[in-house]
C-alpha cells in the first residue's frame, strides 16, 4: 500500500496508476497488493499528512459532491478489424494470417453450421433428443480457438462446439454424444452439446439445460480460476479460456471467478459471448451497466469489447490477451459482441419473443460465415465453385457421420452405476446388481435391444 | 461473520488458557475486558454448564505409527496439513484469513514454511473458494479448500452439489476434481447460535459423489484428514469445533491413514447399537456407561466416522447382534442423517429378506434414451 501511495505521488496520478505506475510497481518487485503481509501495510505517517491514508482505496480526496455517471450511451468501443463487408479497415491491424490458416477459420465455421443443420432437423424428427445451434456466433468460437495453444484448457458453457471442431474433434465423436450412443466419451450420460474431451482439453459441458428448470447456466468461473492458478504453480505457460453468456455473467459465480482471478493473479481469459438473449431475456433486462466489459476494470481486470462476427478481430483480441495473460499472470476480459442468429435451442421458438426481421439483418447482413467469405474471395482464396463444392462436401461428411451414429447402441445399462465415485461404493453395487435382476424379470418392457450387451 | 469469528477466537482461546502451547497476538481491536471472563464462575453458571455438557474421553496412545505427542484437535488438523504440502508439491489450502493462521489456527505456519503461492487468503466468497477448488482439482493439483464455518458452506452447496460431486460421472470419467477436499469447522459450541454451530452433513448425505468426514478426536482427525486429501473423490471434513482445544491425546507426528467408509465400534455391549459422529460420540459413550450402571443395559457403540457413503455393514450387523438401535445426532431431527441410518437398516437387517421393490439408487440422474 506504501509503494502505491509512492508511486502515484511520483506519478502524479490522481486516477489509479496507469502503464507507468504498473512498470513501477513491477520494478519495486511489488507484483499484487491483495497478498501483501500485514506488516508491510504499517506506514509510518503524521496527522499532518493530509493525502488519504485508507488502505481501502489509492485516491485523492476531492471536495465536491459528484456521483460517478455510469456510461451507457457511449459504451467501451467496439474493436474490429474488417467492416461487414470483410474489407479490412486498418491494414496494420490485419494479422496476415497464411491462407492456410485463414481457410481453416472458414472451413471450421461452414462444417459447424451444416453440423447445426442437420443436427437441429434430426431434433426435430426424434433422433436426437435435443439440440443446440451455433448460428451466428461462429467467429467467436474461432477467432479465439485459433489464437490459444492447443494445451490451452478450455471451459465452454454450451455454445462453444466451434472451438472444438477447430480443435478437429471428429464429427463422430460430436454425433456420439448427441445421440449418448456407445462411442460417446461421456457415456451416454448428459444431453446433447455436452460434449467434452481431454485429448483436446476442453472440459466437460455442464449445466442443466433442460427449459423447466430455472437455475439456468452453471458459469464456470470459478474452476476455470482455479485451473489456471493451477497452471502458473505448474509454470505450465499454459492459459485458461473461459466461455460463457451475458446472461451467465449475472451468475454470482461470475462475480467470484472475477474477483479470484485479479486477487490470484490468474492467467485467465475471460471470454463473454455477449449475443443479446438469454434465451428470452433481452440485455436491457439482463444488466444496466455498460455490458459485460465494463465490469472488468472494477475487479481490477484488463478489458476489451470486440466485433465478435469479426472472426480476425476476435483472433487479434485472444492473442494478445493469452500472450500477456500467461507472460504476466493477470487476467484478461475480451467480450465479444455478436448476435444469436438461432432459437436458444430445440426447446425454444424465438419468434415469441423477437422479430423475424431482426434475425434476418443478422444473417444477412453481418454474419461473420459471410464476412471472411468476402475476405476471402477478395484475396482470390476461395470462389463460388469452391463454396458450392466444399458445401456439398461437408454436407455428406456431416450426413455420414450421422448416418453411422445413428445405428451404433446406446451404452451398456450398468454405465449408470459406474464414475459416480473413482471407486464403486458398497451400496452402489447391490443397486447395480438390482437393476440387472430387475431387468432379468422385466426385460421386455424396455428396450434391452438399443443397449449395448 | 468475521467479528463473530473473532469474537469466537478469543473466548475459545480464553477457556483454553492453561493448554499452553504458542499463543501469537491476534491483530485488531481488544474486546472490553468484563465480555472476556469466562463464565466458570459461580454456581448458575455451574448449574448450566452440567445441564449441556461432554466429557471428551481421548483413546489410549496409538504404538503402531511411530512417535507420538500431545496434540489437541486443530493442532493435528495443522500436523495433517504440514504432512499433505510436505508430500505433494502440487498441494495448496487457501480459503479466508488461512494465511495468517485461520480463525481457529488450523493453518498456523503454515505460510510461512510453505510459500505464498501455497497457502494463501481468498476473498470472502464461499462460491468462488469452492468453484476454484474445483478448477485446481480438474488439473489434477491437490486443492485443500476451507470454509470458515459449516454454517457458511451453503453459497458453495451449488457448486458441491452440481459441479464437484458429478465432475467425473458426467464427463464419463474424462475429469474430475477428486483431488478437493473442503475442511470446515462444524457444530455446537455452546455460544455460537444459530450461525456458528450447524451440522450440515445431512443436506449433502442427499449426493452422490462426494464424501462427507466427521472426526471424534485428534488421532481421528489427522488420519481422516489425511485419508479425504489423498481419496481420488472430492470430500468434505467437517471438524466438531468444541474439540478444536477440548480435545487433547496422543497424536503421531508421521502421517497416516484411517479408512473412509469404515465406522468404528469403539464399544461393544448386546442389548442396544448407540450411533454416533463427532462430538455426540463422546455424549454417547458417557450415555452408554450411564445406561450400564443405572439400568444394567449393555451398548454397542459406533462412531460412524463416514456419513457418505456410510458403512452399513457395521451398524446392521451390530444391530442384528443387539436389535436395538439409537442414532443420536446434534443436527435437527427432521431429515437428520439418523432418518437415513434407521430405514436403511430397517429394511437391510432384516432377517428374512426381501429383495427388490422400491430402490432408488444412489446415482446422479444420467439422460438415458
Amino acid at each position: 500500500m506504501a509503494v502505491v501511495t509512492a508511486a502515484a505521488r511520483v506519478l502524479g496520478s490522481s486516477r489509479g496508476l496507469g502503464q507507468d505506475g504498473l512498470l513501477l510497481l513491477r520494478r519495486l518487485g511489488v507484483r499484487g497488493l491483495a497478498i501483501s503481509h500485514p506488516q508491510r501495510q504499517q506506514q509510518h505517517f503524521s496527522s499532518l499528512d493530509d493525502k488519504p491514508q485508507f488502505p481501502g482505496a489509492s485516491a485523492e480526496f476531492i471536495d465536491k459532491l459528484e456521483f460517478i455517471q455510469p456510461n451507457v450511451i457511449s459504451g467501451i468501443p467496439i474493436y474490429r478489424v474488417m467492416d461487414r463487408q470483410g474489407q479490412i479497415i486498418n491494414p496494420s491491424e490485419d494479422p496476415n494470417l497464411p491462407q492456410e490458416k485463414v481457410l481453416k477459420f472458414y472451413k471450421s465455421m461452414t462444417l459447424l453450421n451444416t453440423m447445426d443443420r442437420i443436427l437441429y432437423e434430426s431434433q426435430r424428427q426424434g433422433r436426437i433428443s435435443f439440440y443446440m445451434t451455433n448460428y451466428g456466433e461462429e467467429g467467436t468460437h474461432v477467432g479465439s480457438a485459433a489464437a490459444l495453444d492447443n494445451t490451452d484448457l478450455v471451459f465452454g458453457q454450451y455454445r462453444e462446439a466451434g472451438v472444438l471442431m477447430y480443435r478437429d474433434y471428429p464429427l463422430e465423436l460430436f454425433m456420439a454424444q448427441c445421440y449418448g450412443n456407445v462411442s460417446d466419451l461421456g457415456k451416454g450420460r448428459q444431453m446433447p452439446v455436452h460434449y467434452g474431451c481431454k485429448e483436446r482439453h476442453f472440459v466437460t459441458i455442464s449445466s442443466p439445460l433442460a427449459t423447466q428448470i430455472p437455475q439456468g447456466e452453471d458459469a464456470l468461473p470459478g474452476p476455470a480460476v482455479g485451473a489456471a492458478y493451477a497452471a502458473k504453480r505448474a509454470n505450465a505457460n499454459r492459459v485458461v479460456i473461459c466461455y460463457f453468456g451475458e446472461g451467465a455473467a449475472s451468475e454470482g459465480d461470475a462475480h467470484a471467478g472475477f474477483n479470484f482471478a485479479a486477487t490470484l493473479e490468474c492467467p485467465i481469459i475471460f471470454f463473454c459471448r455477449n449475443n443479446g438473449y438469454a434465451i428470452s431475456t433481452p440485455t436491457s433486462e439482463q444488466y444496466r451497466g455498460d455490458g459485460i466489459a465494463a465490469r472488468g476494470p472494477g475487479y481490477g481486470i484488463m478489458s476489451i469489447r470486440v466485433d465478435g462476427n469479426d472472426v480476425f478481430a476476435v483472433y487479434n483480441a485472444t492473442k494478445e490477451a493469452r500472450r500477456r495473460a500467461v507472460a504476466e499472470n493477470q487476467p484478461f476480459l475480451i467480450e465479444a459482441m455478436t448476435y444469436r442468429i438461432g432459437h436458444h435451442s430445440t426447446s425454444d421458438d424465438s419468434s415469441a419473443y423477437r422479430s423475424v426481421d431482426e434475425v434476418n439483418y443478422w444473417d444477412k447482413q453481418d454474419h461473420p460465415i459471410s464476412r471472411l467469405r468476402h475476405y476471402l474471395q477478395s484475396r482470390g482464396w476461395w470462389d463460388d465453385e469452391q463454396e458450392k463444392d466444399w458445401r456439398k462436401q461437408s454436407r455428406k461428411k456431416v450426413m455420414e457421420a450421422f448416418e453411422q451414429a445413428e445405428r451404433k447402441p446406446k451404452p451398456n445399462f450398468s454405465l449408470l452405476f459406474s464414475d459416480v465415485y473413482q471407486e464403486m461404493p458398497a451400496q452402489l453395487r447391490k443397486q447395480q446388481e438390482s437393476l440387472a435382476r430387475h431387468l432379468q424379470t422385466y426385460g421386455e418392457h424396455y428396450p434391452l435391444d438399443h443397449f449395448e450387451k | 461473520m468475521a467479528v463473530a469469528a473473532a469474537i469466537a477466537c478469543r473466548l475459545l482461546r480464553l477457556h483454553a488458557a492453561g493448554a499452553g502451547g504458542h499463543w501469537r497476538r491476534l491483530r485488531g481491536a481488544g474486546l472490553p475486558r468484563g465480555f472476556l471472563q469466562p463464565a466458570s464462575a459461580g454456581e448458575d453458571a455451574a448449574q448450566w454448564r452440567r445441564v449441556a455438557h461432554f466429557t471428551f474421553q481421548p483413546d489410549p496412545e496409538p504404538l503402531e505409527y511411530g512417535q507420538t505427542q500431545k496434540m489437541n484437535l486443530f493442532q493435528a488438523v495443522t500436523s495433517a496439513l504440514d504432512n499433505s504440502l510436505a508430500k505433494d508439491p502440487t498441494a495448496v489450502i487457501f480459503g479466508e484469513d488461512v494465511a495468517f493462521g485461520g480463525v481457529f489456527r488450523c493453518t498456523v505456519g503454515l505460510r510461512d514454511k510453505y510459500g505464498k503461492d501455497r497457502v494463501f487468503n481468498t476473498p470472502l466468497c464461499e462460491q468462488g473458494i469452492v468453484g476454484f477448488g474445483i478448477g485446481i482439482a480438474v488439473t489434477g493439483a491437490t486443492a485443500i479448500a476451507e470454509i470458515q464455518f459449516a454454517d457458511y458452506i451453503f453459497p458453495a452447496f451449488d457448486q458441491i452439489v452440481n459441479e464437484a460431486a458429478k465432475y467425473r460421472y458426467r464427463s464419463g470419467d474424462l475429469f474430475n476434481c477428486g483431488s478437493l477436499t473442503i475442511r470446515a469447522p462444524w457444530g455446537c459450541v455452546g455460544h455460537g447460535a444459530v450461525y456458528h454451530s450447524q451440522s450440515p452433513e445431512a443436506f449433502f448425505a442427499h449426493c452422490p459423489g462426494i464424501k462427507v468426514v466427521v472426526p471424534r478426536s485428534p488421532f481421528q482427525a489427522k488420519g481422516l484428514l489425511l485419508s479425504c486429501i489423498e481419496d481420488k473423490n472430492p470430500c468434505i471434513f467437517f471438524e466438531p469445533k468444541i474439540l478444536y482445544r477440548a480435545a487433547v491425546e496422543q497424536v503421531p507426528v508421521e502421517p497416516y491413514n484411517i479408512p473412509l467408509s469404515q465406522a468404528e465400534v469403539i464399544q461393544e455391549g448386546s442389548d442396544v447399537t448407540l450411533v454416533a459422529w463427532g462430538t455426540q460420540v463422546h455424549v454417547i459413550r458417557e450415555v452408554a456407561s450411564m445406561a450400564q450402571e443405572k439400568l444394567g443395559v449393555s451398548c454397542e457403540v459406533i462412531d460412524l466416522r463416514t456419513i457418505i457413503p456410510w458403512d452399513v455393514d457395521t451398524v446392521c450387523k451390530s444391530v442384528i447382534k443387539t436389535g436395538r438401535l439409537l442414532v443420536s445426532h446434534e443436527a435437527p431431527l427432521t431429515g437428520g442423517f439418523a432418518s437415513e441410518i434407521s430405514s436403511t437398516v430397517q429394511s437391510e437387517a432384516k432377517l428374512e429378506k426381501e429383495t427388490g421393490s422400491s430402490d432408488s439408487w444412489l446415482i446422479c440422474g444420467p439422460l438415458t434414451r
